[in-house]
């Protein structure tokens, strides 16, 4: 019997507890009772972060494309496909016909090494990761405003939060042990203010609750601005100290008065005036916020208004407050930290820069590097689907069911002369893949995970990969090997931390020898700094804390006659992304086995549909059939459907618009209809 | 009775390892505590009840029933040895009293017992609580308890095999200790119980209003750890996974807190909300059985209320409804 200290491979909490094995199998899970976030705790998720592991489904060997079929292959052969296959795309079409997708799901180091594999050995900048989908808005939007695209606190500040506004985040659902904290909070009598107009559970224990239309966030923020500048509340020491551009903010949120923006985002005009008050009033003061947030088209715009209304108040650099984006995934600050972005290297080292660029190609043995910005994800579909990208690799994601638009998804993913996908599953996207390598998942194999407070925690290895399969990161070093680049060969992940700290100065002091037993915060610039648990206390990363004023612009879909309800899509408590992992262990998958809708019980009585029925939901795009849930949890006229079931894809109807700057997806809003399946 | 120095712990379990596969409270790196076996960290007997349920020695988390394939039915290996358990708190060696007896009627659980079976039970008590505080004695239910007494442990027999496996370590003189000890023990205050037989009692005589658990069913996340903390709860879920030809049959922790452990055939839920479902967990425990065994089946061993994320735990139910229902 063993016991192995590991990280949770599911939200971006980042729990620790130990795997426990006999005779080379996981029998269980145990919380670390010392951790500092789990404290001896963890939600359903990690308490079943064992049971996928052994199931019968896990990839036990590379599979090749042979007659139409996928059978099974040798590593050699496999990896030499994928390789040449590659280059073959590249010589036809040009460097920057591929495409690698990397992983929020993988660690730190398998990212780093992915985007080392793009750039050192093929010579391109096309890499990206599903942050696409979920924060790219918040590195942009808060990169700007305060040079750092990363939560500003930690969790334990919700501790000591004066009040917390939470806007955009099912937290108790998608970060249960940060929603259980502010429940706690609450409890104790912490203001809290939630701002999102599905039911959630923290809304029952809030101040206030305010049900505002999907997409209007910069209203209702605008509002609030404005409120609090009419009145005097803001914190003028801090905007003269710490911050520039504050007239143009001023100017910019003057016409929002609490009438126009009740008019727009559907709420009484006294209630914006409550939440302004009661929002300046308390100090310190915490935002919380996650897709709800990003994940529209003008999910900058969204972000920019938090910072804002942060700075305003003061509420930056201090303990209890601060802008806190969730991270959802498990690593997705580690993917992006790790330069798995089409535009910076580790540590946001911007690739356009050429000292950087210089320094990178100096480490790496290689005498250039690409200069322009590769595509991100959501672009580089797009390109497949007209044609300009051919060779596409991905690891551990499932964009058939992840991305917005199926069919548009399948097109592209159709449309390609190449794609190889390595994965611990036969995912949707595996399916059509060329060549499949199988991977070890996150209890197979050692590296780190920095969770959403970017406090970077070790992985360990607590059973063996099943088959052939091997560790994402063994697999991208032979990768490498096989197209002739001899720059990585690693005895193990910590020599790639090694060399991660040597050229990423936020990661400077990171070492696998520090991190016991529960990891450091960055930034940590060298080996003897004890990590960074709040950011921009004197000053922030960029200097002055920037204010960027916004323009209010619609949702890219509105509903109308023939589609005159909103879609929004999320996930549910029970289920991780496209349910490869969760589907598959069995409490899990009992608890939610099917694709649903929610309904309100207004809207289900006039169409006539009763719980539990099959209905027909439909946008422009596509149509799928998924099972009514009537509940109060949505306001009429508003439609709920998470995104995990690939026989009811949420994501067949969403709609493919992207924010400009960011370039996420609009996955928060879309026209759609309903009615009873016939 | 015998007498085991404190730095005569290693020796003493690592020699009983050539006869049981021993299980006993260890520290692991990060300062967790946790059932391991000798040398795989520094022991640590002391430190009150470990954070996971001791009974999981005999009913882990998740275990194979069975496999069936081309050459029939398959039961998993029997144990090659029988197993030693150490680190049962007077209140755990109660919650195992009761699962021997639920497991051991009607049907008995052959799974269970495979492991039960021969196993040898030592319990902890006496200065050995988190930081240092006083465990009563047992004085029995076990097979020897190790009293914690300043720097040594008083090694108590309650039964044959375990007077065998101490018979080696020196005898103590006659010594008052382990009265002292149960005395000190019996003046404790016992505040707990009192306020779970009070909740048992308002259960009983239906003086819980609705509202009282749709407010505690609000503020519960379905985690599942208060029951798969609990060393009294015994539900399992059952699954068929097929590899080739064979189909292995498992089984793992369950809970009553999730939807999908009451849901009918149908899609209906009689449990249908969190509110119905907080109020089983503790209703079962408190009221039906005390109808069905003759006792109220939690033994209080505080796993539940320091796993639980938003503080309903049973203590705190408990405490909860005296204070609000209760005699004032
Ligand atoms: S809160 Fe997140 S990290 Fe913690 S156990 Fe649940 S899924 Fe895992
Ligand atoms: S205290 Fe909680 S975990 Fe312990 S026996 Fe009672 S109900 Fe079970
Ligand atoms: S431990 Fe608490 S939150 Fe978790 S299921 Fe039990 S009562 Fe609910």
């Amino acid at each position: 019997m063993k016991r192995t200290l590991t990280v949770c491979p599911y939200c971006g909490t980042g729990c620790m507890f130990y795997l426990v094995s006999d005779g080379g199998r996981l029998i269980g899970v145990e919380p670390s009772s010392t951790h500092p976030v789990s404290r001896g705790s963890l939600c359903v998720k990690g308490w079943n972060a064992f049971a996928f592991v052994h199931h019968p489904d896990r990839l036990t060997t590379p599979l090749m494309r042979r007659g139409g079929e996928l059978v099974p292959a040798s590593w050699d052969e496999a990896l030499a496909t994928v390789v040449e296959r590659l280059k073959e795309v590249q010589r036809r079409h040009g460097a920057d016909a591929v495409m690698f997708a990397s992983s929020a799901k993988a660690t730190n180091e398998e990212n780093y090494l992915l985007m080392k594999l793009a750039r050192a050995a093929f010579g391109t900048n096309n890499v990206d990761h599903c942050a696409r989908l979920c924060h790219s808005s918040t590195v942009f939007g808060l990169g700007e405003a305060f040079g750092s695209g990363a939560m500003s606190n930690s969790i334990d500040c919700v501790d000591r939060a004066g009040l917390i506004l939470v806007i955009g985040s099912n937290t108790t659902e998608q970060h249960p042990l940060i929603g259980s904290r502010i429940l706690a909070a609450a409890r104790r009598g912490t203001r809290l203010i939630v701002a999102d107009n599905r039911r959630i559970r923290l809304s029952r224990h809030a101040d206030l609750h305010l049900r505002h239309k999907n997409g209007s966030d910069v209203a209702l923020l605008s509002a609030m601005m404005q409120v609090i500048i009419a009145e005097g509340l803001e914190d003028r020491a801090f905007i003269e100290q710490r911050t520039e551009n504050f007239p143009e903010l001023a100017a910019a949120v003057a016409p929002w008065t609490p009438e126009r923006a009740a008019a727009v985002t559907g709420l009484e005009a006294a209630d914006i005036v409550a939440a302004a008050r009661l929002f300046a009033g308390v100090k310190p003061a915490m935002i919380v916020y996650s897709m709800g947030i990003t994940q529209h088209s003008h999910g900058v715009d969204n972000v920019r208004c938090c910072a804002a209304l942060a700075m305003l108040t003061g509420n930056l650099g201090r303990p209890g407050a601060g802008v806190n984006p969730l991270r959802g995934q498990n690593n997705v600050q580690g993917g992006c930290d790790m330069g798995a972005l089409p535009d910076v290297f580790s540590g946001y080292q911007r690739v356009a820069d050429p000292a950087l660029r210089g320094k990178f190609a100096a480490a790496w043995g290689v005498a250039e590097l690409p200069e322009s910005p590769g595509l991100p994800l959501t672009r580089a579909m797009d390109a497949a689907a007209a044609e300009s990208l051919k060779g596409m690799f991905v690891m551990g994601e499932n964009p058939m069911l992840s991305d917005p638009d199926q069919a548009h998804a399948r097109h592209a993913l159709e449309n390609l002369e190449f794609l190889a996908v390595q994965d611990i599953f036969l995912t949707e996207t595996a399916a059509l893949a060329d060549v499949v390598l199988p991977a070890a998942c996150y209890a197979e194999k050692d590296g780190t995970f920095t969770n959403t407070e970017r406090r970077v925690q070790r992985v360990r290895k607590a059973v063996e990969p099943p088959g052939e399969a091997r560790a994402d990161w063994e697999i991208i070093c032979a990768l490498a090997e096989q197209a002739g680049y001899p720059g990585m060969r690693y005895p193990g992940p910590a020599e790639v931390m090694d060399e991660i700290a040597s050229l990423t100065p936020s990661y400077g002091g990171i070492a696998y020898d520090r991190l016991d037993p529960h990891g450091l915060q960055w930034p940590c610039p060298d080996r003897s700094h004890p990590g960074t648990p709040v950011l921009h206390l004197e000053r922030f990363t960029r200097g002055p804390g920037r204010f960027v004023p916004v323009a209010y612009r619609p949702s890219a879909e509105s509903p109308d006659a023939e589609f005159p309800f909103v879609l929004t899509t999320g996930r549910t408590y029970f289920h991780w992304h496209t349910g490869t992992m969760t589907r598959r262990s069995h409490l899990l998958d009992r608890e939610e086995a099917t694709a649903f809708v929610e309904l309100n019980p207004q809207d289900a009585a006039a169409l006539g549909v009763r719980d539990g029925e099959p209905v027909s939901v439909a946008s422009r795009r596509g149509q799928i059939t998924v099972r009514a849930r009537v509940t109060e949890m949505v306001v009429p006229g508003v439609l709920f459907i998470p995104f995990h079931f690939a026989e009811g894809a949420a994501n067949a109807l969403t709609n493919n618009a992207l924010d400009p700057e960011s370039s996420i997806p609009e996955f928060k809003v879309c026209a759609v209809k309903i009615g009873r399946a016939s | 009775m015998r007498v085991l120095a404190l730095e005569g712990e290693d020796e003493f379990f690592a020699a009983l390892e050539t006869r049981y596969l021993v299980r006993l409270p260890v520290l692991l790196a990060d300062g967790s505590r946790a059932l391991g076996t000798p040398g795989s960290a520094p022991l640590a007997l002391a430190g009150g009840a470990l954070p996971a349920k001791p009974t999981s020695a005999f009913f882990p988390h998740s275990g194979p029933l069975f496999s069936a394939g081309p050459e029939g039915v398959l039961l998993p290996p029997a144990p090659p040895k029988p197993l030693f358990v150490a680190g049962f708190t007077p209140r755990d060696l109660d919650c195992l009293r009761f699962i021997d007896r639920f497991f051991a009627d009607g049907m008995l659980d052959d799974v269970y017992f495979r492991l039960r079976k021969g196993a040898v039970i030592a319990a902890v008590s006496g200065y050995c609580g988190a930081g240092g505080a006083l465990l009563a004695p047992a004085g029995g239910g076990c097979d020897l308890e190790f009293v914690r007494d300043a720097d040594r442990w008083l090694v108590v027999p309650y039964s044959e095999v375990g007077a065998a496996l101490c018979s080696g370590l020196p005898d103590t003189a006659p010594d008052e200790a382990l009265q002292r000890l149960k005395r000190e023990g019996a003046a404790l205050p016992d505040e707990d119980r009192t306020i779970i037989r009070e909740a048992s009692r308002l259960l009983r005589e239906d003086l819980v209003p609705d509202s009282f658990w749709a407010e505690i069913g609000d503020r519960c996340i379905a985690c599942t750890g208060c029951n798969l903390a609990c060393p009294t709860c015994t539900c399992f879920g059952v699954q068929d996974w097929r590899y080739g030809q064979e189909v292995e049959r498992g089984r793992m922790w369950d809970s009553c807190q999730l939807s999908g452990f009451m849901r009918e055939a149908s899609g209906h839920n009689p449990l249908g909300s969190e509110a119905l479902r907080t109020r089983r967990r503790i209703h079962h425990k408190l009221a039906a059985d005390v109808t069905r065994w003759g006792e109220i089946s939690c033994f209080l061993c505080g796993r539940c209320d320091a796993v639980c994320p938003t503080g309903i735990g049973m203590l705190a139910v408990a405490g909860e409804m005296v204070e609000r229902f209760g005699k004032s």
